[in-house]
């Protein structure tokens, strides 16, 4: 071994440049988010918690069919209305329920971008992604009446069974969508 | 009472039971130190939120290590695996019982006569010291191996053979100091530098440099983690380990790192000696007590290893051994024959 | 690749599970040791932990809904997985993209392909002992994930193509936010590289590790870095380009030995020739929409396409077979590099010590949604 080979082995640089590299770090600033005091704001995009506008929904289901897990869930029944002056029928669709299993969502927002409404009826751009809760079935199995009343809230208010106290119905017994829903691959 | 009964029963006792306080005190809040030093390393804040800035962070820590369920493997060796924590812990703390880390003192004149704080000053401390502290291995082998698991076994094997290959340049750092200071007593050792005007650092920079990476390797401290490298081996031989058996291993360990950081600060920076102990013109730096600058030494010290935490990775276990047997031990040897040469020359 | 060494003398050997459960198996991988002492003689891969059944899941999906479901087989770097996919299926319905799509498109795999490497290196390092690595990559990749956040509204998933182009253009600023995070990268690998390349213990650890030579690498089907650190320049970009790959100018980095530090170069020059990539792409982003005409229910011809792309692992692939007027696929395979790359692992770490195989896991850079699907 050549003799400067010898002392450059034993005189290691190599590590003290990476010393002074993380003893500098020691007096730079910290990049830590102390997280419940300090927040970051999402981006405007941010696909957070679900937003449901029962009143521009026009009852399409193109919402439902284009989740990809099928976890929109939609009852409606035809109501006719009688004009009391003309006496004409006409047809109006009323929604019983449209139900989100949200505990199996991913947040792809492809519902968002079937909706053809305009502003959109079923959004997620809600900055809202505190969603952790004790109790998965019951607590993120949200109704549409739950869906409405979540926009601007920021913690989870607490796990509250759906509205009528049962757990929700298995959504492959609804109806097939296509054949390959008919071998309950979910 | 007699005076025999005092000197010889009550003073020990109650300085054995300062000293273990303060000890695990001091350990207790170098497990926060480090967790500190390598976040501000890495860019981040490290605990904070027990107590103010997070200071009861360590006392929390104790707590939940004293209250978890301290687990048995169904196929471990039970007794075996209850004897090795404490195989390692008594050696990590028995070595206290010789640094000596302040020189007599009156406790600013509370006593008639000066007493050393410390516990006992024999004439082989030194040896003592390294005899003491090599017995912990086994606490480590036994360990890995009463686990029945083979990463604990690896583990404890690594660890036996890198603690045993790196006692040896170890000893012959030491060997050089007590050829500069003539003594094996580590008070003595201390006052041989008052006397020459010189820390041994200066002539002795080689030894220092090999214990120092002894010690490392000693405490597996990275880069010479191996026995406990997580990535492998989990947690090495402590891997089955839970509660305050678990504990008693991370304590032995950083009251090992204390050892090193100490033995350091005496054998070669002068223990509780101010700097440049001969110029008068320092003087004013006496305000601070001894204890203080040794302290301080072994703070530097320990520094140090956090910040070699911080940095490097960590060496493959033929690359150590290859380390240890191929390099220190060489280097130590030569370093031995060099000082024996410069103290016959110089001390004629 | 020869028969399994036999130990030289009458010993135990030590059989050891190495996994599922594991810190440094990424994920749910399990290799089966056998041990002569810590040398490796045997090791064999046991994979399907994390088995999802992706391939069978996009037989009943529509091609957009499939896209999702991409972002979870690499989900280090989702952008890469969209684009094989929407390649494909722009292939298999005939459908070209706009130009500015394209760019986008790129850029975002680009980064995707950064946001990557920087986790591969922050991993590899802790398997190596070198914990502070992690936290700094992970400081780029957040940023990078800022990126992402703000163009679609996810950081990991993205979900961020679709068959055609893409759902959405870029935000007002994003451009130059993305301009200013790119301009600030080169110096942090320049931080990354003080800390591991020329370090002596980074070094011991990593050259001569895991060597495979190119014929092996060929043979095995190597891609991506490991194939390129062997020193075969064999990049999807640069062979078979596709997006706008053929208008930037990017280099292909090769190693020599084909051992792990070769590797870890290779890699590292990546990132800086992604960043390049991504500058090119940013300062000629045309105008114009974003969004080829395509009809509302994608229906496909009868017909077997595969696209690939170049994903930060190796190369990405995705194979239909369609029947007549078909709204989803009949069978979809996809081709993953980490699968690929993780059977030479048995080659590589024969012979090596434990502490070798936890570099060569790292060096191969896999993903176990990817390998499991």
């Amino acid at each position: 071994m050549a003799l400067g080979e010898f002392f450059s082995k034993l005189i290691p640089t190599d590590l003290f440049a990476g010393l002074a590299l993380t003893g500098g770090y020691f007096f730079k600033k910290k990049e830590t988010i102390q997280f419940p005091e300090e927040r970051v704001e999402p981006a405007d995009r941010f696909r957070g918690m679900f937003g449901y506008d029962v009143d521009r929904c026009i009852d399409c289901h193109l919402c439902a069919m284009a989740c990809p897990i099928d976890i929109i869930h939609i009852r409606d029944h035809t109501e006719v209305d009688e004009d009391p002056e003309t006496g004409k029928k006409k047809k109006r669709k009323v929604i019983d329920r449209y139900d989100v299993d949200i505990k199996r969502c991913m947040f792809c927002s492809l519902c968002e971008e079937a909706c053809p409404t305009d502003p959109k009826s079923v959004w997620l751009t809600t900055k809202t992604f505190e969603m952790a809760t004790y109790e998965r079935n019951e607590a993120l199995y949200f109704t549409k009446e739950r869906l409405m009343s979540w926009e601007g809230v920021l913690a989870y208010p607490g796990a509250v069974p759906p509205k009528d106290g049962g757990l929700p119905e298995d959504p492959m017994a609804r109806k097939g969508k296509g054949s390959a829903a008919e071998g309950g691959v979910a | 009472m007699d005076q025999p009964l005092i000197q010889f029963i009550v003073i020990p006792l109650v300085k054995i039971v300062v000293i273990l306080a303060v000890l695990l005190l001091i350990v207790a809040y170098l497990t926060f130190a480090e967790r500190k030093i390598l976040a501000y390393m890495q860019v981040r804040l490290g605990p904070n939120r027990v107590g103010p800035k997070g200071w009861l962070q360590p006392i929390a820590d104790a707590f939940k290590l004293l209250v978890k369920e301290d687990l048995v493997p169904a196929k471990a060796e039970k007794f075996v695996f209850m004897l090795a924590p404490g195989l390692i812990i008594i050696p990590a703390l028995l070595v206290w019982s010789v640094i000596p880390f302040a020189p007599d003192t009156t406790l600013f004149g509370l006593l008639k006569q000066p007493i050393p704080p410390y516990l006992t000053d024999i004439n082989i401390g030194l040896l003592f010291l390294l005899g003491v502290s090599g017995v912990g291995v086994y606490g480590v082998i036994l360990g890995g191996w009463s686990s029945n698991n083979k990463f604990s076994l690896m583990g404890g094997l690594r660890s036996a053979a890198q603690m045993v290959s790196y006692e040896v340049p170890m000893g012959f750092a030491v060997v050089s100091v007590i050829l500069m200071a003539g003594s094996l007593s580590l008070v003595r050792i201390v006052q041989a530098q008052q006397e020459a005007h010189l820390w041994f650092f200066v002539p002795g920079i080689l030894a220092l440099a090999i214990y120092f990476c002894c010690g490392v390797a000693e405490t597996n401290r990275n880069p010479f983690d191996l026995p406990e490298a997580e990535s492998e081996l989990v947690a090495g031989f402590h891997t089955e380990y839970s509660g305050m058996k678990f504990a008693l291993f991370f304590l032995a360990e950083y009251a090992n790192m204390l050892v090193i950081g100490s033995v350091v600060a005496l054998l070669f920076f002068g223990g509780w000696l101010r700097p440049f102990p001969s110029w008068g013109w320092l003087g004013f730096l006496d305000i601070i007590p001894p204890f203080f600058w040794f302290a301080g030494k072994v703070a530097v010290v320990i520094f140090i290893y956090m910040w070699f935490r911080g940095t490097f990775p960590r060496y493959r276990f033929d690359q150590l051994m290859h380390i240890g047997w191929k390099w220190l031990l060489p280097l130590s040897l030569a370093n031995v024959v060099i000082v024996a040469l410069g103290v016959l020359l110089l001390k004629g | 690749m020869a028969g399994p060494l036999e130990p030289l003398f009458d010993v135990e050997e030590m059989e050891l599970s190495f996994g599922p459960q594991h810190p440094a198996t990424h994920g749910v991988l399990r290799v089966q040791l056998r041990l002569d002492g810590e040398k490796i003689m045997d090791a064999k891969p046991i994979i399907g932990y994390l088995h999802r059944g992706t391939e069978k899941l996009f037989e009943r999906e529509s091609f957009n809904q499939c896209i999702p479901h991409t972002d979870r087989l690499d989900y280090i770097a989702a952008p890469t997985n969209n684009e094989g996919f929407v390649l494909a299926a722009e292939k298999l319905l005939g459908i070209t993209v706009p130009p500015r799509a394209s760019y986008i498109r790129m850029i975002l795999a680009e980064l995707g392909r950064i946001s990557s490497h920087v986790l591969w290196l922050a991993t590899h390092a802790i398997d190596l002992g070198a914990i502070t690595p992690f936290f700094y990559t992970f400081r780029e990749r957040e940023r990078i994930l800022d990126l992402f956040e703000e163009y679609c509204g996810a950081r990991l998933t993205l979900n961020a193509m679709r068959v055609g182009g893409l759902p959405y253009d870029l935000p007002d600023g994003w451009v130059e936010r993305c301009s200013e995070l790119i301009d600030s990268l080169p110096k942090y690998f320049d931080e990354y590289e003080t800390l591991l390349t020329e370090n002596r213990i980074w070094k011991k650890r990593t050259i001569g590790i895991g060597v495979i030579s190119a014929e092996e690498a060929i043979d095995y089907g190597l891609t991506g870095p490991p194939l390129r650190g062997s020193g075969v320049r064999w990049d999807i970009r640069k062979v078979f380009p596709y997006d706008r790959y053929d208008e930037v100018e990017f280099e292909i980095p090769i190693g020599e030995n084909g051992d792990t530090y070769d590797r870890y170069l290779v890699r590292m020059e990546e990132m800086r020739q992604s960043v390049r990539i991504i500058r090119q792409c940013l300062d000629r982003l045309p105008d114009g929409p974003v969004m080829a005409k395509v009809p509302k229910v994608l229906r496909a011809q009868e017909g077997i396409v595969y696209a690939s792309v170049e994903a930060p692992k190796g190369e990405l692939g995705y194979m239909f077979v369609t029947t007549a007027k078909s709204t989803q696929p009949y069978r979809c395979h996809i081709r993953p590099p980490s699968f690929i790359n993780l059977q030479a692992l048995p080659a590589m770490v024969e012979g090596h010590l434990v502490a070798d195989l936890v570099a060569v896991i790292g060096t191969l850079d896999i993903v176990l949604g990817e390998i499991d699907r």
